[in-house]
């Protein structure tokens, strides 16, 4: 069995810092912040470095958001991605989820709950994310969930946090964003921000 | 030694010889035969004999006369080697099949090498058969219907513990209860009696019978089986069989329709065009009916919220022909507490279609 490489994102400034924001191998990684903070932005190019490896993914997309056509253009190969739509229904979102994860063999399996509903994230029984800690330990899956705040509490294994800075506008286009990530587990002197610029053209 | 049959029913009576044959066209069947059955094809008019497929084929398609005497047209075309060979004054097969090898090899190359083989009738290839067709079933007709799923699947499983063995793969399962035809077409070849048990349980569980069946046929659809090179450096990839039936039961759960994978389609429409930016995009499905205050067209407030950030409007239309026709202008813009919103004006009404995040 090779390997894997852990994988990181593409940032435009302090590449040299790139490793404090990489996702551990089999492991769960937390993506939290507000809306239009980056968050997304971070999964579509964490699928683009596992994709462009030759792995394969899955979104489990809790409220029909995912958008392919941003995701192919940050470099996702949609061929080796599985969609799975769950209609805003957390409960079947975190059945498939559990299914994929305990079938194996997915590079990145991404759970997105970033816009679903508050209730049905408090439904969530804290077992869940233990049995999943488990279920993944041994394979080299990562398990990056995307949300408004930190769900899995102990068992995630790195939780960034993303920030809004700024947006720029260009005439009649929205050019580009720049968000901020900061590492907020593991703490220590890695704790660092790193500012992610998004360009038309990267 | 092979036969061909150049004929209008020559696909059943080249059956009659052989399981293994080769159909040239519509009417030209080749195929190898034993010493036994020379005399039989012998009676077959249209039916020629031949050491080797090809001449067998050629000899077919011209009866009543020998290889010699064929024109040289009866060999697959070749315009630019033809008109040498009508400089050279060869008219048939005899005259080409008598030219000096080596000096024909080094005028005309390996084509030309080849043509005089075939014209001398000695131009050795395999036969091609055409893969077997052959289609395996089982059924069984009950004094009762079966209400339980149970049950039924004791039974399918008999049968595929019966058919399974037969083949060296399945490529489709075709059920048919009482009257009710169900085809399971298999992402992959594959005879696992467990697996094809698995899935027909999940496709009965998420699509149920509409009578309990008292009747109950199955035909195995065979194909050859897969073949599969792993790397050693290749990244792991989810089994086939295991991906399947998770796929099946997540089916189950969120709907046909909502597992698949994602792809981009050649238009302009919104959503499915490529973006420039890799800047991510979130939709709300459907859009959100937004409360848009505006100044002289532009908009200026999102519910309330005040916008400091504006580009746009970005305007749209297409495929006017169609039901489904879109006509709007979108709008980019920034709130007050930095979220980034894309707007959209139709004819009478402004919408919310999603977040850059």
């Amino acid at each position: 069995m090779t390997t894997p490489f852990p994988l990181g994102w593409r940032v435009e400034s302090q590449p040299e810092t790139l490793g404090l924001a990489q996702c551990p191998r089999g492991r769960i990684t937390e993506i939290i912040g507000q809306p239009s903070s980056g968050r997304t932005s971070l999964l579509h190019s964490i699928l683009a470095d596992a994709t462009g490896q030759g792995e394969f993914a899955v979104i489990v997309d809790s409220t029909d958001s995912f958008d392919p056509c941003s995701a192919a253009a940050a470099g996702a190969d949609l061929q080796k991605i599985q969609w799975i739509r769950c209609a805003k229904n957390v409960e079947h979102a975190m059945r498939a989820a559990d299914l994929v994860l305990h079938s194996g063999g997915f590079g990145v399996v991404a759970l997105d709950l970033a816009d679903a509903p508050e209730r049905g994230l408090q439904r969530i029984p804290a077992t869940t994310w233990f049995r999943w800690r488990r279920a993944i330990e041994p394979t080299p899956t990562i398990l990056a969930v995307i949300t408004r705040r930190p769900l899995a509490r102990s068992c995630s294994a790195l939780v960034v946090e993303m920030t809004r800075r700024r947006a720029d506008f260009d005439g009649n286009l929205l050019r580009a964003a720049e968000f901020e990530i900061t590492p907020r587990k593991p703490l220590g002197k890695e704790r660092t921000a790193l500012r992610v610029r998004l360009h038309p053209s990267a | 030694m092979f036969a061909c049959i150049h004929l209008p029913d020559a696909p059943q009576l080249a059956e009659s010889f052989s399981p293994f044959v080769e159909m040239v066209d519509e009417h030209t069947a080749v195929f190898s035969i034993t010493p036994r059955q020379l005399e039989q094809i012998q009676k077959i008019p249209g039916a020629a004999i031949a050491e080797t497929v090809e001449a067998a084929i050629i000899a077919a398609r011209n009866p009543g006369r020998t290889l010699a005497e064929l024109p040289i047209d009866v060999l697959p075309p070749d315009p630019e080697i033809f008109e040498i060979f009508d400089l050279w004054g060869i008219r048939t097969l005899a005259d080409l099949a008598n030219l000096p090898p080596n000096g024909l090899a080094e005028r005309l190359g390996p084509r030309g090498v080849e043509l005089q083989q075939l014209a001398r009738g000695a131009l050795h290839r395999p036969l091609k058969p055409a893969p077997l067709k052959i289609l395996q079933e089982q059924q069984i007709e009950l004094d009762y219907a079966i209400t339980n799923l149970e049950p039924l699947l004791f039974l399918i499983n008999r049968f595929l513990v019966d058919l399974c063995p037969r083949i060296e793969a399945a490529a489709a399962l075709h059920f048919t209860f009482n009257k009710e035809p169900r085809t399971l077409r298999l992402p992959f070849p594959t005879r696992d009696v467990k697996f094809l048990l698995k899935l027909v349980q999940h496709d009965l569980e998420s699509h149920p019978l509409s009578e309990p069946p008292q009747k109950i046929k199955l035909i195995v659809e065979p194909t050859a089986p897969r073949r599969v090179q792993h790397g050693l450096f290749t990244p792991s990839a989810p089994e086939p069989e295991k991906l399947e039936l998770t796929l099946a039961k997540i089916r189950a759960l969120v709907g046909e329709k909502n597992v698949k994978i994602p792809e981009l389609r050649n238009s302009y429409r919104p959503g499915w065009s490529l973006p420039d930016s890799p800047l991510a995009f979130r939709y709300f499905r459907p859009p959100v009916p937004a409360r848009v205050e505006t100044e002289n067209g532009v908009p200026r407030k999102l519910f309330g919220g005040k916008i400091v950030s504006l580009a746009g409007p970005w305007r749209s239309s297409g495929e006017w022909w169609r039901p489904d026709q879109w006509n709007r202008d979108e709008w980019d813009l920034k709130l007050a507490d930095g979220a980034l919103f894309r707007i959209f004006r139709t004819a009478s009404h402004w919408f919310l279609e999603g977040c850059y995040d």
